[in-house]
């Protein structure tokens, strides 16, 4: 299967960082935070060094316990995660071109996956379910080969690793190493990639290891003071190798999207659905606003990283859609209704 | 995970209680083997769940799923069911098109031996004591070239079931497992493995060969792990009391006689050739409805919802007086009937047949409407049985890593033959969700994957049911009063009216 060799290249890298909880990460990554005493607490740590927000870390901590309660403040995410599937199914579908010459067999399971952000493991759990455990299982449209999964908060990260044990399959490839959760931020998984790149390939930078990199309700958490969306979208996009996909969701800052979120999804049960502080409005992020960093962030990786001489010329793929949640319904795509509310992005390098 | 916990307790079938006394303890003072591992467990190899395996192996997305079936009465022997072409099982259903539409979509229909299955055209029902009557008549909305649509398709419960079978071992044995002859004696909860995965919440099921069975000393009890653990195990389902779901429900104090008999040949030839009716009259006074379904070559099943009384007074009769029973049912006034269910019983070898004697004095006297069924001439041996009606809902489908289909989710009066279509319709919506989980990669186990099928089907079968159980009892008040005034009231005025009828067609179809 084509899969695995460039598979256990991946894992030769993933292997090496998943040593590197969060609290043990100094030594290489940061010198400045060898000093940091263990009992610090993550939050203070994170909020000098990245662009985790030590109130939104604790926000997501605190909720972790019922993290996987299907009645729980997480059931929204939890009912928008197949259309997460979904949504990465047609970036898959636009991007291939071997499909249209009529050729019905399945595309092969092949895809190394980055989830930035994957808090309880959510998403992260459901992809890593569709790798195949042996090559005669069909795989999904999704294509899993790989996932590897990251979150700051040690807490949630603990969370999701004992959940991902309550599924046989799921632990198996936790086991095998085809399923990997870090505990560490994107910055940090950055640099380290990056120096190992550095170490063994010094002649040319060749970009990054991840076919598809999602990024799901995160970008309207991060930390305005140090960070910025636009900083935060090129880091992730580095991590893609070229032609990969960068793949999230997000709210867009409206005045409709203002009352749902703000006042009805957080409202008191039970007309509210997600926990109140959940989100904070100001930090939402309007379609148009996202697509002029996402294609900037393109731009620069692709000059930096890529071939930079035929690359440039490349068209800019950006796809989008909106989403919206039907009370016993559940969530629909709703093509247009992308500055409404919820909406689903993509961009490829 | 709190809820998964708590909404499941340990099942241990009562027969093995005293033999198993607390099998948590014994399992774990025993370190068992650790137990296999499958996606999709079903107890029950009924229609139900035989229809949900084989709708699994039939679909591309779902056939690789490893699944195992566990069923105590042995396999092999609806596997070779034969019967002689004239002869018919006395179990025997009605399939609505959609039903059949299922089967044909996972290609169980192809392997129905279809010289024993019987299409029908038209429907006659009315009402014994009022004489208002409907009728379900599609040929007169279809030109007489085209084939006239079919209300419903009747079918040996046993000739579907061997299908089933077929079609399962068509698929092949990799990731299938067949326990038959084998009874489900304890389900509970695994345990966390150290060093491999957490199945603390897993129904684990414990099953040994059933006690019939002349190997249950040889082999040893088995434990198979479920990520979903489907009840297809009939109305006392193990599996429901194993994830603790309540149901509500009655029983009718009735029951359902069944028999297969012969028809004489119908004088008026049909128009279009071939075109078959099923017939029901309501008879207030005594219980329920009388139906008589075609089968082929001129022969038909009965169903005869009525008291236990006249149910044993039925089945006690020699074969004569049985069917001048069956044929005065459809011909003669309440008070005739009453009168007739009282009569002194005759032993077999009485030659003169007092029943058919008081029929044929009586039907002179009574008016007959044009609408009834050919007479009955013949019944076959050893068919008349009755089993017990009952309305059974339980309060839910779905718990963690457990589904309840068919029989095991709700029973209903038969009146509208619609019982085992409402099990297949929740095997339709149940592979159908377990498809859409395994391509989002949903756990198939997991409630907001098996929310969907609940969603779909408890409100629709709670519908259903209920229109049965509204009919049994609107059609058990006797006399000409206001309620049977109404009633014929209501059935005139939907027979008038095509939209109506054409909605409560389809409803008996199984669509909309
Ligand atoms: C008189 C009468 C007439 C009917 N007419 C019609 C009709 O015209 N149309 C219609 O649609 N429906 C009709 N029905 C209803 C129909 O027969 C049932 O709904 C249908 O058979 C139910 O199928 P099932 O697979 O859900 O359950 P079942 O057929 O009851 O199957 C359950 C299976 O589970 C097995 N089992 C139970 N416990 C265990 C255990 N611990 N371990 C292993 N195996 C176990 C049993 O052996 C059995 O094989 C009628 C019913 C009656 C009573
Ligand atoms: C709303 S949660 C989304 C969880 C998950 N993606 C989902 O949708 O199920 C946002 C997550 O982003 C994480 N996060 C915030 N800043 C981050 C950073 N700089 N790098 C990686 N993850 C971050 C938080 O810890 C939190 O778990």
């Amino acid at each position: 299967m084509a899969a695995r060799p460039s598979l256990s290249r991946v894992s030769r890298v993933i292997n090496s960082l998943a040593s590197t909880s969060f609290s043990s990460s100094s030594s290489s990554s940061f010198s400045s935070s060898s000093s940091a005493p263990a009992s610090l607490s993550p939050s203070t740590f994170l909020r000098r060094h990245s662009s985790v927000s030590a109130d939104e870390l604790s926000h997501f901590s605190g909720l972790a316990n019922s993290w996987w309660d299907p009645m729980g403040p997480s059931r929204v995410l939890h009912l928008m995660n197949p259309l997460r599937h979904e949504f990465i199914a047609t970036c898959l579908a636009t991007g291939d071109t071997s499909n249209s010459t009529g050729n019905t067999t399945s595309p092969p399971a092949n895809l190394h996956y980055l989830d930035i952000g994957c808090g309880g493991g959510i998403f992260a759990e459901s992809l890593a379910r569709t790798i195949p455990l042996t090559p005669s299982v069909p795989g999904t449209p999704t294509r899993a080969a790989s996932m590897t999964a990251i979150d700051p908060s040690p807490h949630l990260i603990r969370i999701a690793r004992a959940h991902a044990r309550t599924d046989p399959t799921v632990d198996a490839h936790l086991r095998s190493g085809h399923f990997k959760y870090l505990n560490t931020t994107l910055e940090e998984l950055s640099e380290r990639l990056l120096k190992e790149e550095e170490a063994k390939e010094a002649e040319q930078p060749t970009g990054g290891k991840f076919d598809m990199v999602t990024l799901f309700e995160v970008i309207e958490h991060i930390d305005p003071n140090t960070s910025t969306p636009a900083t935060f979208l090129t880091n992730a996009l580095r991590l893609l190798k070229p032609g990969g996909w960068l793949v999230g969701s997000t709210i867009a800052r409206t005045f409709p999207s203002f009352l749902v979120n703000q006042v009805i999804a957080e409202a008191p049960w039970p007309v509210g659905v997600v926990p109140r502080g959940t989100h904070e409005w100001s930090k939402f992020v309007n379609p148009d606003e996202l697509e002029g960093w996402a294609k900037d962030g393109v731009r620069t990786v692709r000059s930096q990283l890529h071939n930079p001489s035929g690359s440039q010329n490349k068209a800019l793929e950006w796809l989008c859609c909106g989403v919206m949640y039907f009370p016993g319904l559940g969530w629909k795509m709703v093509p247009g209704s992308e500055s409404w509310g919820n909406y689903f992005w993509a961009v490829r390098v | 995970m709190s809820a998964s916990r708590s909404a499941l307790r340990p099942y241990v079938c009562s027969s093995c209680r005293h033999g198993v006394l607390a099998p948590r303890r014994r399992f774990s003072s025993k370190p068992a083997q650790n137990p296999e591992i499958y996606d999709v467990v079903c107890v029950g190899g009924g229609p139900a769940g035989l229809g949900l395996l084989a709708a699994l192996r039939a679909s591309p997305v779902t056939s690789k799923l490893k699944v195992a079936l566990v069923e105590s009465q042995d396999l092999d022997k609806a596997r070779s069911w034969d019967l002689p072409t004239h002869e018919f099982s006395n179990r025997v259903s009605s399939l609505t098109p959609s039903s059949v539409a299922f089967l044909r979509r996972i290609g169980a229909l192809e392997l129905l031996d279809t010289d024993r299955v019987q299409d029908y055209q038209q429907m006659q029902v009315w009402d014994g004591e009022t004489g208002s009557k409907i009728s379900f008549d599609w040929a007169e909305e279809t030109s007489p070239f085209e084939d006239p649509r079919t209300v419903a398709t009747m079918t040996e419960n046993a000739n579907l079931v061997r299908a089933l079978l077929s079609r399962i071992e068509a698929s092949g044995d990799e990731n299938l497992k067949i326990f038959s002859k084998t009874t489900v004696s304890s389900i509970e909860n695994g345990s966390d493995h150290p060093d491999g995965p957490d199945l603390s919440a897993w129904p684990v099921l414990t099953v040994a060969p059933s006690e019939a069975s002349p190997a249950s000393t040889s082999e040893p009890p088995v434990r198979i792990a479920a990520r979903l653990l489907v009840g297809a195990d009939g109305i006392n389902s193990p599996v429901r009391s194993f994830a603790d779901i309540a149901t509500e429900g009655w029983d009718y104090n009735r029951h359902g006689v069944v028999a297969t008999l012969a028809l004489s040949d119908s004088e008026a030839p049909t128009f279009p050739a071939g075109m078959r009716t099923a017939f029901q009259r309501f008879l207030p006074a005594l219980g329920g409805p009388i139906a008589l379904l075609p089968l082929p070559n001129n022969h038909a099943t009965l169903v005869w919802s009525t008291t236990p009384e006249h149910a044993a007074y039925l089945k006690s009769l020699p074969p004569n007086a049985f069917i001048s029973m069956v044929n005065a049912a459809f011909r003669l006034s309440m008070t005739d009937l009453k009168y007739m269910m009282k009569m002194k019983r005759v032993g077999e070898e009485e030659e003169v047949n007092q029943h058919d004697a008081e029929l044929t004095w009586r039907l002179q006297h009574t008016p007959q409407p044009n609408h009834i069924p050919p007479m009955v001439t013949g019944v076959q041996e050893r068919s008349v049985a009755s089993f017990p009606l009952r309305f059974r809902h339980a309060s839910t489908y779905i718990s963690p890593r457990v589904a309840l289909i068919g029989d095991a989710a709700h029973v209903i009066h038969p009146l509208a033959g619609q019982g085992l279509n409402l099990g297949l319709g929740d095997v339709a919506s149940l592979s159908n969700t377990i498809e859409y989980a395994v391509t989002h990669g949903m756990d198939v186990g997991d409630l907001l994957s098996l929310e969907r099928y609940s969603t779909e089907r408890w409100g629709a079968n709670a519908k259903v049911g209920g229109v049965c159980d509204l009919l049994h009892k609107l059609y058990n008040v006797p006399g000409q009063g206001p309620v049977a005034w109404g009633r014929s009231l209501g059935l005139n005025v939907i027979d008038r009216l095509p939209f109506v009828k054409g909605f409560l067609m389809r409803q008996a179809e199984g669509g909309a």
